[in-house]
């Protein structure tokens, strides 16, 4: 055990920028999933995860196709978050009414899956390529990729710090917000932008298993906690943290899956708050 | 006669372009109590919503002489009480509109909201969970939350329903305590007649089905005859100790 840290730190070269990606990504999706928690909405994040990914394969058979030689995968990432938007939009903000929307997110995914089944079949040389950016890969996130997770990080935030009661009144009760004059939808683009945009880069550092359990998990581990509103993006936040640094480090060191170690230990942290609510009854 | 604060002037409401009642006019003054009663599904929140301005007016004009400060209620069981907020952070949403961009709840929002918790008899629940409330708890919060506002109208949709008699009185009484020596409009939205009977001055019927629209003074609305078009089956009022009780009486219905 001690020898296999040792390891870890003396290898610090090749993990601190996947690392600080995983930690930044932990923390801004266990922040938003506050919001996809309370709304009701976590099959959306999964849908997402799937149309970004569409996004990715469908670049990468162009590229393919066309012999476009692209060194950087930035344009791959730009296309998958232009995709997420879109769909972020379509599925949460100006979803369909007359359609439940279970079944509307639920058509996404099966529909993205397949779609991206489909695409992969397809692929000659960039199946290799595509797999590091949809399932997360563990020694491989530029130094990019951890720029592009920290600016959308400080832009989430931003919108989120100065919006915040606009997003929290309109997500609340839409019904009340919208009699009282206020632009509900407007709000709503604004609120699943903000997770559209965040998915693609964070599944690009840590995978899509962990992206959904980060949208789910850390915000469900500290709503039962009962902390209050505010409190809750803090907390979530900060279980992301835990989830993604221990994980990483605990995976390296026990030479097991990195992405599933993060999710395992994400809904650990769920635990206590679980444990407190069955307690109060 | 006062000025309306808003008015509808043969209006047409409905979904999309679909108009499934015309010819709809109506107005709401200083210190009026309009009911809006009618089966459930016959477009009673649609007209509210219309009137309000948050649904489009698919024919005819909306009359609205000045900006206007509107409290709203919705049926309690349309806001999710899974979402971690306090009483008092409930109720401190009904400043938001009036706050605009960029700019935080200041002393004069909390203290606004201190007297509408107080003026709702719940100011010792400001620190309390609102899902951990009990149906009229929460209802007294949206109250709370709409009275915020400061409002020259106070909508509310369906705020008796799911309630026990007694509740229900309750409830009402508290609405005729506000309007008591203020010039607040009501606009109540409800599918039970005897929850507004003793309470409003005016009364509409609205009923999509039957394409029913009609609108009067209680002492008009409340006859027999104008009761048995919305309700198609006879129905009887009696007065009692001065308080009205409606009820169906035997016979065939025309459902």
């Amino acid at each position: 055990m001690m020898g296999a840290l040792q390891g870890f730190v003396a290898a610090r070269e090749i993990w601190e920028v996947p690392l600080a990606a995983s930690v930044v990504a932990g923390a801004l999706l266990g922040a938003l999933g506050v919001y996809v928690v309370l709304r009701r909405t976590v099959f959306v994040s999964a849908a997402l995860t799937q149309v970004s990914t569409l996004g990715l394969v469908g670049t990468l058979l162009v590229e393919e196709r066309f012999h476009i030689e692209t060194e950087h995968a930035s344009e791959q990432l730009a296309v998958a978050i232009t995709v997420s938007a879109i769909g972020a939009l379509l599925l949460g903000a100006f979803r369909p009414k007359r359609l439940p929307a279970e079944a509307t997110v639920g058509a996404t995914w099966v529909v993205g899956s397949a779609l991206v089944v489909l695409g992969v079949s397809r692929l000659v040389h960039a199946a290799h390529d595509l797999q590091g950016l949809v399932f997360g890969n563990a020694v491989a996130v530029p130094a990019s990729d951890l720029a592009v997770i920290a600016v959308v990080s400080l832009v989430t935030i931003a919108v989120h710090t100065a919006f915040a009661k606009e997003l929290a009144f309109t997500s609340f009760d839409p019904e009340t917000a919208q009699a009282l004059g206020m632009p509900v939808r407007l709000w709503d683009a604004v609120l699943f932008l903000t997770i559209g945009v965040a998915i693609p880069p964070a599944a690009r550092a840590l995978g899509a298993l962990p992206v959904f359990a980060f949208l789910t998990l850390p915000a469900a581990g500290a709503l039962m906690l009962r902390v209050g509103f505010r409190p809750a993006f803090a907390l979530a936040a900060s279980f992301g943290v835990l989830a993604a640094a221990s994980g990483y480090v605990l995976s390296w060191i026990w030479e097991i899956p990195t992405g599933a170690t993060m999710v395992a230990i994400a809904a650990a942290l769920a635990v206590p708050g679980a444990i407190w609510r069955l307690a109060r009854g | 006669m006062t000025a309306p604060l808003v008015a509808l002037e043969d209006g047409a409401i409905g979904y999309g372009r679909r108009a499934f009642l015309s010819g709809l006019s109506i107005s709401v003054g200083e210190g009026d109590f309009l009911a809006v009663v009618g089966p459930n599904g016959g477009g009673k929140t649609t007209l509210l919503r219309t009137l309000l301005g948050a649904q489009p007016l698919l024919h005819g004009r909306l009359v609205r002489p000045r900006p206007l400060r509107i409290g709203y209620v919705p049926q309690r069981e349309h806001v999710d009480a899974i979402w971690p907020f306090t009483v008092g952070e409930v109720a401190l949403m009904g400043r938001v509109p009036a706050l605009g961009l960029l700019r935080s709840p200041r002393a004069a929002d909390v203290d606004a909201v201190r007297r509408s918790l107080a003026r709702v008899g719940i100011e010792e629940l400001a620190g309390r969970w609102y899902g951990e409330l009990s149906g009229g708890q929460r209802q007294r919060t949206l109250i709370a939350r709409a009275l915020a506002a400061e409002p020259e109208l106070l909508a509310l949709d369906e705020p008796t329903n799911g309630m026990d008699p007694g509740a229900e009185l309750a409830t009402m009484d508290l609405l005729r305590d506000l309007q008591d020596g203020t010039s607040l409009a009501i606009v109540m939205v409800s599918h039970r007649i005897e929850a507004v009977a003793n309470y409003a001055r005016t009364i509409a019927f609205v009923d999509q089905d039957a394409r029913l629209f009609r609108v009067g003074g209680v002492d008009e609305m409340l006859r027999p005859d104008a009761l048995a078009a919305l309700y198609r089956r006879p129905v009887e009022v009696r007065v009692e100790n001065g308080r009205r009780y409606v009820y169906a009486a035997a016979g065939e219905g025309k459902r």
